[in-house]
């Protein structure tokens, strides 16, 4: 029998959660093959050996308290957390409120516009494994709808050398069937109303700069 | 009081493998013999604490890695535990260790330090070391390091006038520094001197930063003995150095969470430090100031050992440190003040961009090149006296980690 299976959730401090409703997207044949020597390699004079290992884990990234961001996600909603006693507005959310004299104030749920502005932001040329094919993109840190905080996520709908500080922005989500309810779901794209500003030395700098990604990107193997 | 005080630091040569050192406790002996070496009468069986400065488990592949290091070491029943702050691991763990000895209840210990990044592929460790940002929020949307500083940078390049050349200046500077040294994983790779030029034309990483303006991953060992005055004396009367002020600071994990901070705007006002500034450093730089007596640091320091992990962020930690404002930052560049040779060179040692970043080793190469700067030992470590800031005798080193999010600085004097 489970350790607590017996406990009545009125007798204990936090109650467990079921997760019932189970989305699993993963490819056909994608298996978790744990830990796995798959070779060696041994230096040209025999001395020196190296080991190959592999290690494949699923992982369960478990949200609590902050769980209305991500269910929001699926939904196509921006949830924010406010202060009742100061009013300062997180986005990502906070669990509690960052003013010290707001003694740990418990934060409320907000929902967001999805619009906002650029804060900074740049042009990515290079990155993590997972992300080279997307190259390049900008990533711009955008302040949304009036919060303390800015966030950051892809930019596209543009040339990356059209991106400038202020610009306005609106949140994009993906078709409903495809979201994850995860931060990838959405992405920035200019705000209805901008057009790019006329070319000019530092553009034409990061136009120079980015194009060569484009070409880098079609060398990369799959 | 005692006093804290270095007797000794060394490292292995820093490179991406294959390296010719690639185990662990190798790598430690390799050290352990070069200070038993330059320190005669030092003996493993006074050591009485051992820290161990180590970021990221991910690399090895193995959790506690120090217990095998500590094991091969001999050091069986001697006290030890870990300490991990990002990129400031090496300064945190020389801060735990200042406060071992200042306590009085240790008194001898080395900080054994080292990151083994060459197990994966560079864009797998990008990835490895975003795991150190909010991996819910800026991870997945393909935020690595360089994209986080470059963000950083191309905001605070804009307010603070500061050009992509002037920064190229500082790769430059440090790459060729980094010349002199043998152990340095640009002399023993690229092995060449470079132009501001070079940079400019180097591959885009993030925009406006180059491959040519950022760091190295690295696999590679420091080790610095820390001990009191007393043992000092004994052991090392004519090499050792005080360290003498210490200071480290926080900040928020994500950039984007520093534009209103509240704790930020009581301390220096509404819009500090926004996603620009090195709040951290400029905190942790005040605390060690105050702790050593100085009141103006750019006269009063000789040489600086600091955390370029980007080009474009030594400039931001010049500012940091207070010895350079809004309007006279890219003045300071164009001018060679932090040139060898120059008002006050930072970096002699090829810092991050020159010698590498094996993360838990680094802060603790930074503080060996200085103790060596400090001791007059450049000429006998490095292929030249060139390097050597004649006279040194106060440096800072500096250890910087997350985007800004742990910062550390120390003041170290001849005794």
């Amino acid at each position: 029998m489970p350790a607590g299976k017996n406990i009545k959730s009125s007798e204990s401090p936090v109650e467990k959660p079921k997760f019932t409703n189970i989305v699993d997207t993963r490819p056909e044949g994608v298996t978790e093959t744990g830990l796995a020597i798959t070779g060696y390699e041994i230096s040209e004079d025999g001395t020196r050996i190296n080991t190959k290992l592999h290690y494949d884990q699923l992982y369960t990234i478990r949200h609590g308290a902050n769980s209305p961001l991500f269910l929001g996600f699926l939904e196509g909603k921006l949830m924010a957390t406010q202060c009742p006693n100061c009013g300062d507005k997180f986005f990502p959310p906070r669990t509690v409120c960052w003013h010290l004299d707001c003694n740990l104030a418990a934060t409320e749920w907000v929902e967001l516009e999805p619009v906002g502005h650029i804060h900074t932001f740049t042009i990515a040329g290079w990155s993590g494994r997972s992300s080279l094919k997307r190259l390049p993109f900008v990533l711009a840190y955008c302040i949304i709808d009036g919060c303390k905080t800015a966030i950051a996520n892809e930019l596209y709908g543009i040339d990356p050398w059209d991106a400038e500080f202020d610009m306005p922005v609106k949140v994009v989500f993906k078709p409903k069937e495809e979201r994850l309810g995860a931060i990838t779901d959405w992405h920035f794209e200019p705000g209805d109303d901008w057009t790019p500003s006329p070319m000019n030395e530092t553009k034409e700098r990061m136009k120079k700069l980015t194009l060569p990604v484009y070409d880098w990107v079609k060398t990369l193997k799959e | 009081m005692t006093r804290v005080c270095m007797i000794a630091g060394t490292t292995t040569p820093f490179d991406y493998g294959p390296t010719g050192f690639e185990s662990i406790e190798e790598q430690a002996v390799m050290c352990m013999r070069d200070i038993m070496n330059d320190v005669p009468d030092f003996h493993l069986k006074d050591i009485d604490f051992v820290v161990y400065s180590h970021f990221s488990v991910h690399f090895g592949h193995q959790l506690a890695p120090e217990w095998i290091i500590h094991d091969h070491l001999g050091l069986v029943g001697v006290p030890h535990m870990r300490i991990e702050n990002g990129g400031n691991t090496g300064g945190s763990a020389l801060y735990a260790a200042w406060l071992a000895v200042k306590s009085g209840h240790h008194h001898v210990m080395p900080i054994i330090g080292w990151e083994t990044m060459d197990s994966v592929s560079q864009s797998q460790g990008s990835e490895f070391i975003a795991l150190a940002s909010d991996m819910r929020y800026e991870l997945m949307v393909g935020g690595i390091y360089p994209l986080f500083y470059a963000a950083m940078a191309n905001k605070w390049m804009q307010e603070n006038n500061v050009t992509e050349e002037d920064v190229a200046h500082i790769a430059v500077k440090n790459r060729n520094n980094a010349m002199e040294n043998p152990k340095t994983q640009w002399y023993r790779n690229e092995h060449k001197y470079i132009t501001v030029d070079d940079v400019l034309e180097s591959r885009m990483m993030a925009w406006p930063i180059k491959k040519y303006d950022c760091c190295l991953m690295t696999r590679g060992m420091a080790i610095v003995i820390i001990c009191d005055e007393e043992y000092a004396k004994q052991v090392a009367p004519d090499s050792y150095i005080v360290v003498d002020g210490i200071g480290l600071s926080s900040c928020t994990i994500r950039a984007g969470d520093r534009i209103n901070f509240p704790g930020w705007t009581e301390r220096y006002g509404a819009g500090y430090p926004d996603m620009t500034e090195f709040a951290a450093c400029r905190n942790a730089a005040e605390a060690a100031y105050k702790h050593a007596n100085i009141t103006n640091p750019r006269k009063e320091i000789h040489v600086m050992e600091i955390h370029d992990a980007f080009s474009t962020s030594e400039a931001q930690i010049y500012k940091a440190l207070g010895l350079v404002d809004k309007d006279n930052v890219a003045q300071f560049i164009r001018d060679g003040c932090a040139e060898i040779g120059g008002e006050l060179p930072i970096n002699p040692g090829g810092g991050l961009l020159g010698y590498g970043h094996p993360v838990g080793a680094t802060g603790l190469m930074s503080l060996t090149e200085c103790y060596y700067q400090l001791t007059g030992q450049i000429a006998k470590k490095h292929l030249s006296g060139k390097g050597q800031v004649p006279n040194a005798e106060v440096g800072l080193i500096n250890s910087h980690a997350g985007t800004g999010t742990s910062i550390s600085n120390f003041i170290l004097r001849r005794p």
